[in-house]
This record gives C-alpha cells, structure tokens and sequence, in this order.
C-alpha cells in the first residue's frame, strides 16, 4: 500500500515541540473518521471503507494515531499473519499530514507498530512504496529495511513499488532449545502472544495477505 | 439475515414493476432493495459482518459506488455506445464541409496513434485505442473509404501485437495488455490490406493531380479532389499519405516477423525502415496542419493530433466498463510528438532484433539480450525477440536445444545426435534454457525475481547431471573405455551448468542496481557478493574453454601435426581476462567500502531493529538457498572486510589492476563495438576510484571534513566514489 510521509516542496511548517505529539493506539469507531480522513487525503491509492475496517479491527494494536492539541496529524495501519510459513508484519498506510512532516513523527508512529509485531512474534515487516516517494524510503531504510523487489507499474497511477522489508534478528537457539522449537513446531508465534488475541478465523484471513494483493 | 421480514418488506413496496424479470436459463433478475433495506436496519453503524472469505483482497476489490475514485459507471458521460452515437458523439461523415472532414479525419488518426501507444506502455486496449467510438462499431464506417479502411487497419494492427505478446507471455506483470474482451477485433487479417492500398492509390492520383500544371488538368478531370480548398489539397494529401503509408509498413513489419525461423526479417528491415521515413514526413506535416486553421487550436505541449485540436469521435469513459477485472484507471494519454517518439524507438528496437545473426552461439544471444535490455525495449518489441527466439522448443524454431546445449558446452559436432539427450536430466535441462530465455525477455523487475528463484532449478539440474555422470563412470570402470563418451560429454555439460548458474547469479545482483534495489550502505556486501560470483564464474569459463582448447588441439594435431599454437596453451582467453577486469572493479569497491566503514568515514547510524546480517540474509537468500557459491556466509563476508584498512589498502591498488587489464583485453575485441566501449566504462571507472582511493589513503584519516559519496556516472553496476570537502 503506501505511504506520504514526506515532503520536497515548502511548506507552512507547524511550529510544535516534539514532545507536544501525543500518540494513541486505535481506541474505537471515534478514531476511524480520523484514519480515514488522513489516507483519504494523502493517499492516491482509492481504499473502501471495508478496507479501513478490516484493518483496524482485526489489529487494532497495531494501528497508531499521532494528536497534536486534540488535532489527529498523522496515522500508521497495519496487519500481520502467516505469509508462506513465516508470520510477518505488514504495513499497509502511514500517513503524516503536510505541515507536520520531517519531525520525526512517522518514524515514531510505524516504529510503534514495528515493536508490537516483533513483540507478537512477527519474523519480518514487510510494506511497499512508491519508487518515487524518496522520502518514505529513506525513512524505512534508517529502520534497516532493504529494498528487496521492485514491482512493475504497481500503482494504479502507474508508477513502481519496492516490496521493502524488515527481517528480525533471528536469535540464536540454544542446543537444548532446539529439540523444544522441533517438538512444538506449530506453536512457535505463539510464545509471546496470548492465543485469544488471534482466533482461528483471524489466522486463515492474514493468510491472503500480502503479495496475493496486488491493487490490479 | 431475517428473511421473512425482507419478504415482508418487499410486499410492503407496492412496486408497480414487476418483482422479477426473466432472463434465460431459467433464472430470474431479482429486486434486492427491500432485502438491503431490511439488512441495514439489523445492522448498527460501524458494524462489519466478518465472512470467512473476507480477506484483504476481498476488501480492496469492494467498490463504493458514487464514490469517483472508484465507482467507473458514475464518470461516464454516456451508458452505452449506441447512446453515444445517436447524440452525435462519432458522425459519418465527420463534417459536412469535406475540408472539414479530412482535417478531422487525420486529427483521429493522430489521436489513435496516441492511444496505440498509451496502450503499448502499459495501459488496457478498452480504454486507449477501443476509446475511440468509430472503431467499436465497424459497420458504420463503410461509407467513409478513409476513416473506414484506416479503422479496419487499426484494428487488424491490435489484434496481430496482441497475439505476439499473448505468445510470449512476456507480460506477467503488464497483463492489462491483451485483455480485449468486448472488442471488435475478430475478423480483421490481412485483407484490410487491400483496401488500404486502394485508398492510398486514389489518394496519391489526387496528390498528383492537385500538383499537375492546369494545362494537363484536365486529362484527369473526372478525378474528384480530396476536400473543396485547392490552396489546401496538396498538404491534406501528403499529410494523409504519409499515415496511411506507416499503417501499412507497420502492418508488414508485424507480419514479416511472424514469419517462421526468422525468414521474414531481412524484409521487416525494409518495412522498418519505410515505417521510419514515413514517421518523419509525419512529423513534418505538423506545420502545415497547424497553418491550416478551421477553427481555434492549441498547440500546448501534451496535444495528442498533430494539429494541436481535440478529436472527435473518442470517449474515454466508455469502455471502463470493459477494463474489468480492474478498477478504471484514470489514463493519461500520451501526447502526439511522445507517440511518435515511441514509435521511433520501437522500430528502433525491432530493428535491432531483425538485425542479430540468426547464427549466433547460445553465448552470443544471452549477451545479445542482456544489451538489448539496457536500452529498456517495450513490451511488445521484448515480445518479438521472445518469439523469435523460442518456436515450437527450438531456437528460432530450427536448432534442438540439445544441440544448442552442446555447442555451448564446446563438444563436437558429431555429439550432438547424441541419444543422451533423451535421458531425463538433458530434457529438464533443455527446458531450463528456454525458460532462460524466456525470462531475459521479461521486464528488468520481473526478470530479476525470476532469476533468483531459477538459481535454484540450475543447482538441482547440477546435482543430477554430477549423479548421472557418477554413475556412468561407475558402469564404465567394469568396461576398458568410455565407448560412447557419455562420461566426456556429461563432464563437458556439468561444467557449463556451473558457468550457466553463476552468470545468472550475476546478473541477478547486477540488476539490482538498474533496479536501484541497494542502498549505499548495502553497496560493500553487494560488490563483495559479486566479486565471489564473478571469481567462480571465471574459473568455470576457464576451465570449459582449456577442456575445448584441448579438444580441438589434439584433433588439430592429428590432422596436420602443428605444434606452433603451443604457446597459447598458457595464456588465459580475452573473455575470462574481461572477467577479470569486472572481478578487480568489485574487489576494490568492496575494499574501499569496508574501509570507509571501518575507519567510520560513512555517516551510517545503526538501525534500531537489525544489523547488516539481517541485511546480507535478505538480499542473497535466493543465492544462498541454492548455494551459489557454496561455503559463503555473512561470516566469511565480515572475515574478508573486516580489517580493510587505508593503510594497507595504500599498498595494493585492484582499481590499476582493472584499468590494466581493461586496457590489455580491448585489443582482443576488434570486431565486437559494445565491448569496446563496456572496456572504455571499466577503465572510466576504475580511473577515477584508483584517484579517489589514493587522496583517501593520503589524507582520509587525517582530514575529518573528507565525505565521500559513490554515483554511477560512468557505470550502471560498478559505483564511481566522489570525494568532496564539506
């Protein structure tokens, strides 16, 4: 999906303290008006209202919104789920709006949602961005994202992607562990997250994800 | 959902209409308001029924109807194309005023030739050329000889490059492109030639007749002219001419190349070549055009007519209905002047392909396609060399893969009916090298993830022909001699598999360049990467050609008992020298690089999440899974770099070895231009790094305000360093 994070051109810039941003998870229907307005906006991508939905209330941990003065300035969406045998985040919109970019916001609200998949066990993040958004790329590059395909004419406006992504340090098992991690292969996402928080239906939906969207 | 109160609900209506309304196959239309309306009382705001099959891409592909970023039907101006006609959108005759009507006439051809090419970059067929309302309905043209032979031509044009691209199936990722469904493009061939030609001939007698001197007029005086302005004739001719001659060239250039073997190529040169001229006199005809004014026009930039007026008979809007399974696009169509660039270039490019020897090695074409595809050929010239090259499982539908197998392997003539190409393992293999050449026809993008996923057939096939041959010398060592020299020939085509996979292995890392896929900071572990490629690459090559060098040798020696070609037997070919070359440039950059980091010289903080090993992990996994090369890891990556010093880099500079070497091998490529000037590039870059590499080793840890950047200024792959004083 994407991201407009960034800005070439000059403009009124908000005079603010970084530490007057407040960040917020996503709280409810209240917040939703609010996402959408923003990628509504920035975004070039058209996204339905099911798309929104189906987001934030299957993650809603993993969805963030930055306030400034009871102003909703920017916002990050997210998913994650078993992708080809590993369990990988995706970030589908992150969004600052114009007079408050180059602040450090978007760098703080997507390494939010970053810490809570690698919490929930997420192996890798993954995300596209438009090969022109040179902004958003050094953005996810400071985070250590490489940029690992490009894909052609993916927008519909025509232009590029890069498929950027995000592999987790993988830690080292202990030799003792090993025979554990062989025993128990189907729980190993589980460790850190309580198995109600991702029921059944959950799972077989994140399945679909990913590269099997294509905004063709 | 609680069907009887939606029953209830629909009798409440009291709908006049009917409740349903048949439509064949014993099914029935239905009314589903009162259902939805029931449905939405049950379901508060904000609520979402969740459905198994309710997954991200069922999400995306809703559509909110009234919404213009989405819902197609609401930005059409009409609903249908017969709704179209009958408000006047596309009239027959065009206008009433024949001067009109022919300057309107080649204003659509303009504007078409706009949306052929909109099309060919990558847009859908409805949308582009099918907008055009005179095209949908090919009946209603018959009267206007013109526009109705040059409608028949452009249809016959789609239909004949959506069949070659469909054939190659080059367009993976560029499918939007032979979708034509609804289309009137079923029963145009080659006869639209004919008419074409008729067309044209009255035409060029009424050029001639305008430019007669008026004594001699009137010998042809039953000879209509073309439109009522005299002062105009000759320039309507002419501008029409020239269109209607590129349609037919062009229609001749598809045509010759379709012809099996590459048999028509030396006369789709000549076509080419025609199309190109007639392209310019196009181009020429837009000052007359633009003088001859009947009305306002504008000549602004993105003009898609060569007059620089708006077209009539074109609707954008109304196919999008047709572009389904995609959500409308909103299109820009190219401007005139860019469509006839694009044709420029595309002829530019089929011309190229007509050009290539059709005898050329298996070497020689991949060489062949990795230098067609720097100058970023289309779709549908790409899918041209595809079908060219591939027929029917042959090359160019004439050489067995085996042979062309065993000819780049370097074995004998006489091997290659050998019945060892029957086995499994040379079938697989076979098919290997076509879909090689498949996939090097693709765009860059698609092309390089194709070939970091084939690395791994190329090391399967591997395994299996190292077990075959194990087991063939097995059998043999009962038996005094190799009798059939199975064993030779599988030991020849190992060594090739192995040449073949690293040369993919290589050009997948030197894509990612043209694909700006690195970043500066991955740039040492990527020239690391490829210069450990590069090095087993070489090493293969060497070892094929000293194995055929031997082979022909002592053939040699048998028939004429020569012995003055001894010397050569120690000297290493130009081809594995010009790898060499490649080798130090990767080298030194990995060096310099590693320096750089290590004496903190890179303004490069740590990423909060990973490390470069993570890094290495995603950007060689492919390489890695496969095992191209074997035994190579982070670890041995960080154990070659990590002591790289200025200080002992000061004493062994790999760029003079490059610029050596580079200035050494150009003299064993007299023939081969392209060489010549890659040798040229190498020798740039390498230059300019030997320079950078030496002020750094001289001033770099001293000298604090020192930042280097690397561009590629000289080379696509191998970066040039920049140092400049802050």
């Amino acid at each position: 999906m994407e991201t407009a994070t960034s800005d070439a051109e000059e403009e009124k810039k908000a005079t603010f303290e970084a530490s007057e941003i407040e960040y917020a998870s996503y709280g409810g229907e209240h917040h939703l008006p609010l996402i959408m307005g923003l990628v509504d906006h920035e975004l070039s991508e058209p996204y339905s209202i099911f798309t929104y939905r189906y987001f934030v209330y299957l993650w809603p941990q993993l969805s963030f919104l930055a306030f400034h003065k009871g102003k909703c300035v920017g916002t990050v969406v997210c998913k994650m789920g078993e992708h080809r045998s590993t369990y990988r985040g995706y970030i589908a919109m992150l969004v600052v709006i114009k007079p408050y970019r180059g602040k450090g916001i978007a760098t703080e609200l997507v390494s939010r949602s970053i810490r809570v998949m690698k919490e929930s066990g997420c192996e890798e993040v993954t995300l596209e961005a438009e090969v022109t958004n040179k902004g958003a790329l050094a953005l996810y590059g400071r985070l250590g994202f490489i940029r690992a395909k490009r894909l052609f004419r993916y927008y519909l406006n025509g232009v590029d992607a890069f498929r950027l992504k995000l592999l987790f340090p993988q830690r080292e098992l202990h030799p003792s562990l090993v025979m554990m991690a062989h025993n128990d292969a189907s729980q190993r996402h589980a460790s850190n997250r309580p198995l109600e928080e991702f029921p059944e239906q959950q799972e077989r939906d994140c399945s679909s994800m990913g590269e099997s969207v294509s905004n063709k | 959902m609680d069907e009887e109160r939606a029953e209830a609900a629909a009798v409440d209506r009291h709908d006049p209409r009917p409740s349903s309304i048949p439509s064949g196959d014993g099914s029935v239309w239905a009314d589903v308001s009162p259902l939805l309306e029931a449905a939405c009382t049950d379901l508060p705001d904000g609520e979402l029924i969740h459905g198994d099959n309710f997954n991200l891409f069922a999400a995306m592909s809703a559509l909110e109807i009234m919404d213009p970023k989405m819902d197609s039907g609401m930005v059409s101006r009409y609903y249908s194309v017969d709704e179209a006609i009958e408000n006047g959108a596309a009239p027959v005759p065009i206008s009433c005023d024949k001067t009109g009507d022919v300057q309107c006439t080649i204003d659509i051809m303009d504007h078409l030739l706009a949306c052929e090419a909109t099309w060919h970059k990558g847009h859908s067929l409805a949308q582009t050329v099918f907008s055009c309302i005179y095209l949908l309905r090919p009946e209603r043209t018959s009267s206007h000889a013109l526009l109705h032979s040059y409608s028949r031509i452009i249809r016959a044009t789609c239909k004949a490059v959506v069949s070659v691209v469909s054939d190659a199936r080059t367009h993976e990722e560029e499918d939007l492109f032979t979708m034509a469904y609804g289309l009137p493009l079923i029963g145009e061939d080659e006869k639209c030639l004919s008419m074409l030609n008729a067309v044209e001939e009255t035409i060029a007698r009424q050029l001639r007749a305008c430019k007669a001197p008026s004594s001699g007029r009137k010998v042809i005086e039953d000879l209509e002219p073309l439109q009522n302005n005299l002062a105009l004739e000759e320039g309507y001719c002419k501008a029409i001419l020239c269109r209607l001659r590129f349609r037919k060239h062009f229609y001749h250039v598809l045509m010759c190349l379709k012809r099996p073997q590459g048999r028509g190529l030396q006369l789709a040169r000549k076509h080419i070549s025609s199309c190109l001229s007639e392209l310019e006199i196009i181009r020429k005809s837009t000052e007359v055009l633009r003088s001859n004014d009947y009305g306002t026009h504008n000549c602004g930039e993105d003009k898609t007519t060569a007059s620089g007026r708006r077209p009539v008979g074109f609707d954008a809007s109304i196919n999008t209905r047709l572009s389904a399974p995609t959500p409308p696009r909103s299109i820009k169509i190219l401007s005139w002047s860019e469509a006839v660039e694009y044709f420029v270039k595309l002829l530019h490019d089929l011309d190229i392909i007509c050009s290539f020897s059709l005898d050329a090695s298996l070497e020689g074409i991949l060489q062949f396609m990795v230098q067609f595809q720097k100058s970023h050929p289309d779709l549908v010239s790409r899918a041209h060399l595809q079908t060219l090259l591939i027929q029917d499982g042959k090359l160019y539908g004439r050489d067995p893969i085996f042979a062309v197998i065993a000819k780049a392997a370097g074995l004998p003539e006489i091997v290659r009916n050998h019945d060892i190409q029957n086995g499994e393992c040379l079938v697989h293999l076979g098919q290997l090298v076509i879909n090689l050449l498949k996939i090097l026809s693709t765009n860059a993008a698609w092309q390089r993830r194709k070939l970091g996923k084939i690395v791994q057939d190329w090391r399967v096939i591997h395994i299996q022909l190292e077990l075959a041959l194990r087991q063939e010398m097995g059998e043999e060592s009962g038996i005094s001699a190799d009798q059939n020299g199975r064993g030779d020939i599988l030991r020849q085509i190992l060594i090739w598999v192995e040449e073949q996979t690293f040369w993919i292995a290589s050009r997948f890392l030197m894509l990612g360049f043209e694909l700006e896929l690195y970043s500066p900071g991955e740039y040492c572990m990527v020239y690391w990467y490829i210069y450990v490629v590069l090095i087993k690459l070489a090493e293969r090559m060497h070892h094929k050609m000293s194995f055929t060098n031997a082979t022909a040798k002592l053939k040699g020696k048998k028939k004429k008992g020569s012995t003055k070609d001894m010397s050569r037997d120690f000297q290493i070919p130009a081809s594995v020298l010009f790898l060499q070359s490649y080798i130090c440039l990767a080298e030194g950059l990995t060096m310099m690089l590693a320096a750089l980091k290590n004496e903190r010289m890179l303004s490069q903080s740590p990423s909060p999440f990973n490390s470069d090993h993570e890094r290495f992990i995603q950007h060689f996994e492919l390489l890695q899974k496969a095992g191209v090369p074997d035994h190579i890891s982070y670890q041995s990556f960080e154990e070659s770099t990590k002591n790289a010093r200025f200080s002992t880099l000061v004493m062994y500079n790999y760029f003079k070895d490059a610029q050596r070497i580079a200035k050494e091998v150009k003299n064993s490529f007299p023939n081969d231009p392209e060489r010549q000037s890659e040798l040229r590039r190498i020798e740039q870059v390498a230059e300019h790094n030997s320079i950078a590499l030496t002020v750094l080793c001289r001033l770099g840890s001293l000298d604090s305000s020192l930042k280097v950047s690397f561009d590629f200024s000289h080379h696509p792959y191998f970066a040039t360093a920049v140092v400049k004083r802050s």
